[in-house]
């Protein structure tokens, strides 16, 4: 068994080597294609089939129609394997050719189905050439797209052998789909609608009028700019600045403006208003030309100091003297004396409180008061000229500070503090309704308040600091008001702004009575404070039934007194009006002069700055 | 066809213009139109009427390679006959088309269109036995053979025009030979079945087609070539 197995092995393996050494015949080839690229030449190519594992040579052969004679391929090599590239010469246009391939090994030999072929119809030229793109501007400003291209070298187009039609396609870059575009047989084209800002792919291809279209063209890529130029751009930039300038200023304007454009815009309701009645003269202090429009007259009536009825002449120099003629005021009196303390010129005795005003001016600096007395006095100065009124000046700041009070004129001198030394005087003011008016000397920097009660306009000055106070002090108010009632005119009462710091009464000077003129009136002169004691007593004289009344201001510095001999049921209340005479002069013997009394500044501290007048020194003069 | 009328009417009228002032000039660029309002009448060059014809052969051609025309490799085996103008020597390559001599390819035309009017008037008299064909088929052929005359017509035209302008010389045997030539042929073409007809036709209108394209920019260079 062992041989047998040996031999059949062996047998196989001869069957087998000869099966495999033979081979197989070729496998059939199969035509392609043939195709001419101008109508002038063509190429047939082949597949070839299963070689059957042998070399197998493929040929290839033909035969016109009209001919019999078959021929083979001239040309195997041009057109690449498995190809036959048929010249000018072996190419006859409007013949059918037979081609077929024949291909062969050892072991046989197998031939292709037959193709025919006519070369007419088989023209597939190549792509055209040279695609260009450009982008011309337009008269409208719009761009257009150009795009030349050259047809295929091989082809013959310009004898009219060959008759090519073109199409072209666009895509923008990023682009999915073609556009096609047949344009004929013309190698250029405008194109119009294109986006600009984008970049475009084209391509080309031809075709001859019975043929196959050619492979598309290489890709040609063009941008086309935008239409944003650079001017453009620029020109919005200048707007939007120009704009948001525009607008800022606007804003910052409204902003600051905001308030009076909504007030223009939105007028306020005017409050109620008299027609030809300035409340605005009010505040400058302009009483005149307010009770002017007003209608009324010299409001606080203003006459001659000799016209006016003086009231009453408060002499007080200590809290348990009366010094108020109506004892009905006793009370207010007390109050007034005690509250003289604080203020200086409210008790409504006719005695300047220069020094009890300059005392507490000097603790208690209280300046707008006065400040606001300045310019009352200013103006009182101004209209001194034109009104016969009681002129007190305060004394110069050596300390001379003459004072009186004048019953029913009611007068305190304020000189300003506004040296630190206490001696300026400063009476409180009252208002007068009498023509007592307290100018301004020219004083250095002293300011006497002068009360200016003729005067409507000083009045109504006055009367503004009396306000202040009243409020503060009802009671003394009272008598004010009281002692104002009892006036035949109106009368406001000035009542001091600064109570307190008129307390202090240190710079009262005496004054001393120069004489006495035969109708009773008392000249009086100013003493030298410095050795003025302070010793004067305060009593108040018991005559303070008698008053003085301001006759008539001479010289614009000297109060003429005449007494009057009648008794004020109401006591005057307000602060003697402290004049201070500035220049009592020994001229004024003659004359009959009236003085503000000051009183002495201990009385002052007695009594809590009431000014009173020394009776002894003038009673003789009442004869 | 309109332009073939139009053109007809023009090329008499030219043609008379230009004997009665004997011998033309080169090229004349006027058609005077007797009739007014036709519209197909205007003034056309020389060239332009060659190009009319042009057009009018590939129309032609078109129509002739319809669908049903269309023969790919397999189909055209079973044509085993010839096409009776295949005697006719014709060139069958670009080279020799552009050797022939413009009044032999002029000539070569006019025969070639010749000898496809018998038998296309033929083929549209016996339509009806033609059934391999199909309705649309036997529409075209009709149209077929009435472009094949206007296009004849408008070829002799011009050809008239070509040789009065010296363009191409006369020959007049020629055209007599044409004449004989095309129906002795033309009897031949009784024999062809109808694939082989049609088949034939296209080849013949695309050799006129190429020639008269060949012609023009021979004579004309430039334009459209």
């Amino acid at each position: 068994w062992k041989d047998n197995a040996a031999s059949s092995a062996r047998l196989l393996l001869l069957i087998y080597n000869l099966c495999i050494s033979t081979g197989q015949p070729p496998g059939r080839p199969e035509l392609l294609r043939c195709r001419s690229p101008e109508k002038e030449t063509f190429t047939c190519w082949w597949k070839p089939g299963s070689d059957g594992g042998l070399p197998t040579n493929y040929t290839l052969f033909y035969s016109k129609e009209g001919d019999k004679s078959i021929y083979e391929c001239p040309d195997y090599r041009t057109a690449g394997p498995n190809s036959c590239y048929f010249d000018k010469k072996h190419t006859s246009l409007w013949a059918i050719y037979n081609i077929t391939i024949k291909a062969t090994n050892k072991m046989g030999s197998n031939i292709s189905e037959p193709q025919y072929v006519d070369v007419t119809y088989i023209v597939q030229p190549d792509p055209p050439v040279n695609l260009s793109l450009e982008v011309k501007k337009q008269v409208d400003g719009k761009p257009c797209l150009l795009l030349k291209w050259y047809p295929p070298p091989l082809a013959d187009v310009k004898s009219g052998w060959l008759t090519l039609e073109y199409k072209l396609r666009l895509k923008p870059e990023e682009g999915d789909e073609w556009e096609t575009i047949f344009v004929g047989q013309q190698t250029q084209y405008k194109l119009f609608s294109l986006n600009p800002g984008k970049k475009y792919i084209a391509q080309v291809h031809c075709k001859p009028d019975h043929g196959e279209w050619s492979e598309w063209s290489s890709e040609s890529y063009i941008q086309i700019p935008s239409d944003i130029e650079l001017k453009d751009v620029l020109v919005w930039i200048f707007v939007a600045v120009l704009s948001s300038v525009i607008c800022l200023i606007i804003i910052w304007t409204v902003a600051l403006k905001g308030f009076s454009m909504v007030a223009c815009i939105l007028p306020p309701v005017p409050g109620p208003k008299i027609k030809g009645l300035d409340t605005h003269l009010l505040e400058v202090g302009k009483s005149d030309e307010f009770l002017s429009a007003l209608g009324c007259q010299d409001f606080p009536p203003t006459s001659d100091c000799e016209d006016l009825l003086v009231e009453f002449l408060e002499v007080d120099d200590s809290e348990d003297q009366q010094l108020m003629p109506s004892h009905e005021k006793g009370h207010p009196n007390k109050n007034m004396k005690s509250t003289h303390k604080e203020t200086d010129s409210d008790s409504g005795r006719g005695s300047c409180d220069s020094p009890f005003l300059l005392s507490e001016r000097s603790r208690e600096p209280r300046i707008p008061p006065s400040a606001l007395q300045t310019p009352d006095i200013s103006e009182i100065s101004e209209n001194n000229a034109r009104k016969n009124s009681c002129k007190i000046q305060s004394t110069d700041l050596k300390g001379k500070i003459p004072y009186f009070s004048i019953g029913g004129t009611k007068l305190s001198a304020w000189p300003e503090a506004q040296l630190p030394n206490n001696q300026t005087p400063k009476c409180s003011y009252h208002n007068i309704t009498d023509a007592c008016k307290i100018a301004l000397g020219t004083m250095n920097g002293t300011v006497t308040s002068v009360l200016g009660g003729n005067e409507e306009n000083q009045q109504s000055q006055y009367s503004k600091p009396t306000e202040t106070i009243r409020e503060e002090k009802l009671d003394k108010q009272g008598e004010v008001e009281s002692l104002h009632s009892k006036a035949d005119q109106d009368r406001m009462q000035l009542l001091p702004t600064e109570k307190s710091p008129f307390l202090s009464a240190k710079l009262m000077d005496y004054v001393e009575i120069h004489k006495v003129n035969q109708d009773g009136t008392l000249a009086v002169l100013p003493k030298q404070k410095e050795d003025s004691g302070k010793t004067e007593n305060c009593t108040v004289p018991g005559t303070s039934k008698e008053y003085a009344k301001v006759s008539r201001v001479v010289d614009n510095s000297i109060l003429v007194i005449i007494p009057v001999s009648r008794v004020q049921t109401t006591p005057m209340f307000q602060e003697p009006p402290k004049e201070s005479v500035q220049n009592l002069q020994q001229s004024q013997t003659e004359k009959n002069m009236s003085y503000c009394f000051t009183t002495p500044s201990e009385c002052k501290k007695d009594t809590g700055g009431l000014d009173y007048l020394d009776p002894t020194s003038f009673m003789h003069s009442f004869n | 066809p309109k332009a073939s009328h139009g053109g007809r009417g023009c090329y008499a009228w030219l043609c008379a213009l230009l004997w009665l002032l004997g011998k033309p000039p080169a090229a004349v660029f006027v058609a005077i139109c007797a009739r007014q309002g036709d519209s197909s009448c205007r003034f056309l060059s020389v060239s332009d009427l060659f190009d009319r014809v042009i057009q009018h052969s590939d129309r032609l051609h078109s129509l002739s390679t319809g669908k049903k025309f269309l023969s790919n490799g397999n189909e055209l085996g079973k044509w085993t006959g010839k096409c009776h103008t295949s005697r006719m020597l014709t060139p069958n390559g670009k080279e020799y088309v552009q050797k022939i001599p413009r009044e032999e390819l002029t000539h070569l035309i006019l025969r070639l269109l010749q000898a496809w009017k018998e038998p296309l008037s033929h083929f549209d008299q016996n339509i009806g036995h033609h059934q391999e064909l199909s309705s649309d088929s036997l529409s075209k052929a009709k149209q077929i053979s009435n472009m094949v005359h206007e296009l004849k017509t408008g070829m002799e035209k011009v050809t008239e025009k070509m040789q009065s302008m010296g363009i191409i010389s006369n020959s007049l045997n020629g055209m007599g030979s044409s004449e004989a030539a095309g129906l002795s042929i033309s009897n031949e073409a009784n024999l062809m079945s109808d694939y082989e007809f049609i088949h034939c036709f296209r080849r013949d209108s695309n050799k006129v087609q190429s020639y008269l394209k060949i012609l023009k920019c021979r004579i004309w260079p430039g334009n459209s070539c």
